[in-house]
């Protein structure tokens, strides 16, 4: 148990005083002379026994009562994180959470959640005297000795970072630390938010971490979870989705979202780019909002960097987004075709795939030299010809998984290999007379959406004899008027895989005609270029973001100066080694999703641990709790007490006297 | 007046009521108590045949004329009243709480009114005082100097020791020979067994026995807010004791006491009267005087 007074229990000896006044007042007594000395002496032979038990429950009434006192006024912290229970604890492990949402302030004036969170773990280390502390935090995680919690809140692995938390991760590190230290009685705490996508509940490691907590009995175990509560409060925050040089310009892809609606609401927007600092407002409906800021790079033909940021408000860690981008660059397309493709064909595809705008080049390949394909610097790779298989299928799909775009034409030859689980089934072919035509088409998402002014390709207008179907899962974005796709998408990790079922050639369809192709071709085109932005990118604490070898890390952008012990957790614009790396936090710890009391049932089911609940910001509810508990305590032993003096005195009735007779 | 238990007023006041007696008296002269013989009063008690031998000056000639049969016309005796005051001299009786009277003063009023009202309607009082260690004895008399022994006696004394009770209660007992009123006066701080016994002893000898058991307020209330020495009045020996614990329990005995003495006193037919020292102590003679007063039918 702790007390936020602690001073204030030397009152205890307070306890003494009922017992000294009762002593003195038994040595303090006077004389009197007395008749009926028969009947007092009866009285004291009688009453010794049970008198003298009342009357040390009495005095034990008033002590505790004084006692009550002393501890509600001494502010206990009843039942809370580091309350009963406690015990005689060899070793703590303590397990911290320093993503970025851990950074947030429950009220203004307030320390943030992980402040709050190392100070309570300090004072209730001052009351585990003696006990080992070790830390295990979520950016290194790794486990460090803390020789005392008082230095706690100025270690710079308990300091601030925008890498999220792994917490099956940490509880496998700590249950490996529990391996080897083999202490006798330890415990392990938890200091989170309860970040959902951080504890990942469904994880396959939480199985193994109750397996580990078995493995290490006999030792004494007890795991506690300090689940510092969110309310939803204004909290803005603004990413980056992509930065990508287009006609001159920089295009940034932004997201600006909000923890609650509170209607619609107008935000300052300030961007910098190679230092040069401009600003706009943005207006907000709704939960998020995305928007393109185009930021003039004015001749500039090598990469850059800079920032978007909001004003600081409850969270300052996600009220700015780093950005960076590279050198002015062709965007590559590679056609690879089967052998015996008409002329007009190849023709018509490699049109579609550079029509002539500057910065795009096009190479065609038969088939036979499909692993020429250029995969790093490739935005879009059109194969019409059979499915690839063998090493050439596993750098498409490599290059897929990094962001590229391909693009699957049906081969005029049968062929039953497939990719991705997806195969070409067999040519139909139209009845006399009449055409497959398109029934609907997704007009919001894919290659074939809607134009920004809201008109829609003229897919209407397709009409093809000839098609191949496509076996497999694949999202359908376009429909034949027989329920047969069209267009089909797979998303594979950051990639996009498409597969269109007919050719622009005549003896398939009027593709050619529509210029339908033309439009996919080029919006994949564009889509497979963002993969050689995205390397600009990386998120805070992964491996993308540590310098590799022989790479010395500097911080460019002047957002912020950060802490260098934590550089490789934090977001920013770092040159590493010749990259140029804008380090963002991940989207994820924008998510408010929180695990819930029966995700963490399951994930640690059989561990017997305690969950506490306490409010990062001030006026902790438990701890009132606490003192009422303490004062209505008081207040019962008082009653008590009252109930055991004030026995009402029974008046002794004089007999009646009697009339003899005579 | 010279004796402070006496006040001329009350005495005044209570004279108009005689002290009778509930039993039939024997005295020694003629008076104005019920006596077991026959005698010369005015008050018709009984016929009897005439037997050889009766003074024929008795005869009732007009029941002869009657009846033609000789009856002898019987008339009750009247006597004197002898009372034997029998006051309780230990330690105990020393003791007031407040400014009420000590129980010796008290009984030194009650003593002194009654032998005063005695005496001067004709009958004889006496003294007893006794203590473990002192039995001061004065006979009953009828003379007014009697009086004046009593007072200065009364006046004299002073309680001290345990009490000898019992062993006083036991010597009047077979010292009187003729019946008597005996008064005790005293807290009967004693066995109430020994008590009874000798209650019943002095029962055994015809004579008419009145009570006045004498408590002081405190005594019963036994209230009391700190702890106190207890020192025993009569033989010194101390306790230290918390009243607020021992309250219940000494009121139980105090109730089991009473109930043992008005037993005692109720199986002997004694005129028994619980007196507290604060009630006045007219109003307590008076209800004693008034309750010995003839029953209707006799007068």
């Amino acid at each position: 148990m702790t007390f936020l007074q602690g001073s204030l229990l030397y009152g205890l000896f307070a306890l003494s005083i009922p017992v000294i006044i009762h002593l003195l007042n038994r040595r303090r007594f006077r004389t009197v002379k007395w008749a009926a000395m028969q009947f007092v002496l009866k009285a004291t032979r009688e009453s010794r026994g049970k008198k003298r038990l009342k009357q040390i429950i009495i005095l034990t009434c008033r002590a505790l009562a004084i006692a009550a006192l002393i501890f509600a006024i001494s502010r206990p912290m009843l039942g809370g994180f580091l309350g009963w229970g406690s015990g005689k604890i060899d070793t703590v492990v303590l397990i911290l959470d320093r993503s970025p949402s851990m950074e947030r302030r429950e009220a203004d004036g307030q320390p943030v959640k992980r402040e709050s969170v190392l100070a309570r773990v300090a004072t209730a280390m001052q009351e585990l005297d003696g006990a080992r502390l070790v830390l295990i935090d979520s950016a290194t995680n790794e486990a460090q000795d803390i020789p005392s919690p008082d230095v706690l809140p100025e270690l710079s692995t308990t300091g601030p970072t925008d890498a999220a938390a792994d917490i099956p991760g940490l509880l496998s590190t700590a249950i490996e630390y529990l391996q080897e230290a083999k202490p006798s009685r330890s415990e392990i705490w938890i200091a989170s938010d309860l970040q959902r996508t951080d504890w990942s509940p469904d994880d396959p490691r939480w199985a193994a971490f109750r397996a580990g907590l078995d493995e290490l009995r006999p030792q004494l175990v007890q795991l506690r979870i300090l689940s510092l509560n969110s309310r939803k409060r204004n909290d803005y925050a603004i990413t980056t989705l992509a930065a990508r040089r287009e006609a001159g310009e920089l295009l940034l892809d932004l997201e600006l979202s909000r923890e609650e609606d509170t209607g619609p609401a107008t935000l300052p927007v300030t961007y910098n780019i190679n230092g040069a600092r401009s600003a706009s407002t943005i207006q907000i409906e709704g939960q998020s909002i995305r928007f393109q800021k185009r930021l003039p790079l004015e001749g500039q033909s090598d990469g850059g960097y800079g920032w978007v940021a909001i004003p600081t408000d409850t969270n300052s860690r996600n009220n700015v987004s780093y950005y960076a981008f590279g050198a002015e660059a062709p965007a590559y397309a590679y056609y690879v075709h089967e052998d015996g493709v008409p002329e007009e064909v190849i023709e018509a595809v490699g049109r579609a795939a550079a029509p002539g705008l500057p910065n795009q080049e096009l190479t065609v390949l038969p088939e036979n030299l499909g692993h020429q394909v250029d995969w790093e610097r490739a935005s879009l790779v059109v194969w019409q010809a059979a499915l690839p298989t063998g090493p050439v299928a596993e750098q498409l799909l490599k290059f897929i998984q990094t962001g590229g775009v391909a693009v699957f034409l049906p081969p005029a030859q049968d062929s039953e290999n497939s990719f991705g689980g997806i195969s070409w089934g067999s040519v139909t072919e139209s009845a006399d007379g009449r055409y497959f035509i398109v029934k609907e088409w997704n007009h919001q998402d894919g290659p074939l959406r809607d134009g920004v002014d809201g008109t829609p390709v003229p897919l209407q207008r397709l009409r093809a004899i000839l098609r191949r179907e496509i076996s497999g899962d694949t999202t359908e974005l376009a429909e034949w008027d027989d329920g047969t796709t069209l267009l089909g998408r797979r998303i594979i990790d950051n990639g996009t895989a498409l597969f269109l079922n007919t050719l622009p050639d005549y003896s398939w369809s009027n593709l050619e005609q529509t210029a339908v192709h033309l439009v996919a071709l080029q919006r994949s085109l564009n889509l497979g270029s963002q993969r050689h932005g995205a390397g600009f990118f990386a998120i805070a604490g992964q491996s993308n973001a540590q310098p590799e070898a022989e790479e010395i890390r500097f911080r460019l952008d002047a957002y912020s100066n950060g802490d260098p012990a934590n550089a490789d957790y934090e977001a920013g614009v770092y040159k590493l080694g010749e990259r140029v790396v804008a380090v963002n936090r991940s989207s994820s710890e924008d998510s408010l999703g929180q695990t819930s009391n029966p995700d963490l049932d399951t994930a640690l089911v059989g561990t017997n641990f305690k969950l506490f609940e306490e409010s990062a910001a001030g006026g902790d509810p438990l701890v009132r709790e606490a003192w009422r508990a303490f004062l209505v305590a008081m207040l019962l032993l008082l009653i008590a007490e009252a109930l055991l003096c004030l026995q009402p005195k029974r008046p002794l009735a004089l007999p009646p006297t009697p009339q003899p007779s005579t | 007046m010279k004796y402070d238990f006496l006040d001329s007023d009350v005495l005044a006041r209570l004279g108009a009521l005689p002290v009778e007696s509930r039993l039939a008296m024997i005295g020694n002269v003629v008076g104005k108590h019920r006596s077991p013989h026959r005698g010369s009063s005015v008050e018709f008690a009984e016929y009897r045949k005439y037997v050889q031998g009766d003074d024929t000056r008795r005869l009732d000639w007009k029941a002869f004329a009657r009846s033609d049969r000789y009856y002898i016309k019987e008339f009750e005796a009247d006597t004197n009243l002898r009372a034997y005051f029998l006051v309780d001299c230990s330690g105990s009786m020393n003791f007031a709480s407040g400014e009420h009277d000590t129980k010796i003063q008290y009984a030194r009023k009650l003593a002194a009114s009654l032998s005063y009202l005695l005496v001067n309607q004709g009958d004889a009082a006496g003294l007893s005082c006794c203590t473990d260690t002192l039995h001061l004895e004065i006979p009953p008399s009828r003379r007014p100097a009697q009086l004046q022994i009593i007072f200065d006696t009364l006046a004299d004394i002073k309680p001290t020791g345990e009490t000898g009770l019992i062993g006083a209660l036991h010597t009047v007992a077979e010292k009187i020979g003729q019946r008597a009123l005996v008064v005790i006066i005293s807290d009967l701080f004693t066995d109430p067994a020994a008590l009874a016994d000798a209650l019943q002893h002095l029962r055994f000898r015809k004579h008419d026995i009145s009570v006045f058991h004498l408590m002081d307020q405190q005594e019963i209330d036994f209230d009391f807010n700190r702890p106190y020495r207890f020192v025993d009045l009569e033989d010194g020996t101390s306790v230290v004791a918390e009243p607020n614990l021992i309250a219940e329990e000494y009121s139980a005995a105090l109730k089991e006491f009473f109930r043992d003495v008005e037993t005692a006193c109720h199986d002997v037919h004694a005129d028994y009267h619980l007196v507290t020292t604060n009630q006045n102590y007219e109003d307590i003679m008076r209800d004693f005087l008034t309750a010995r007063l003839p029953k209707q039918g006799r007068g």
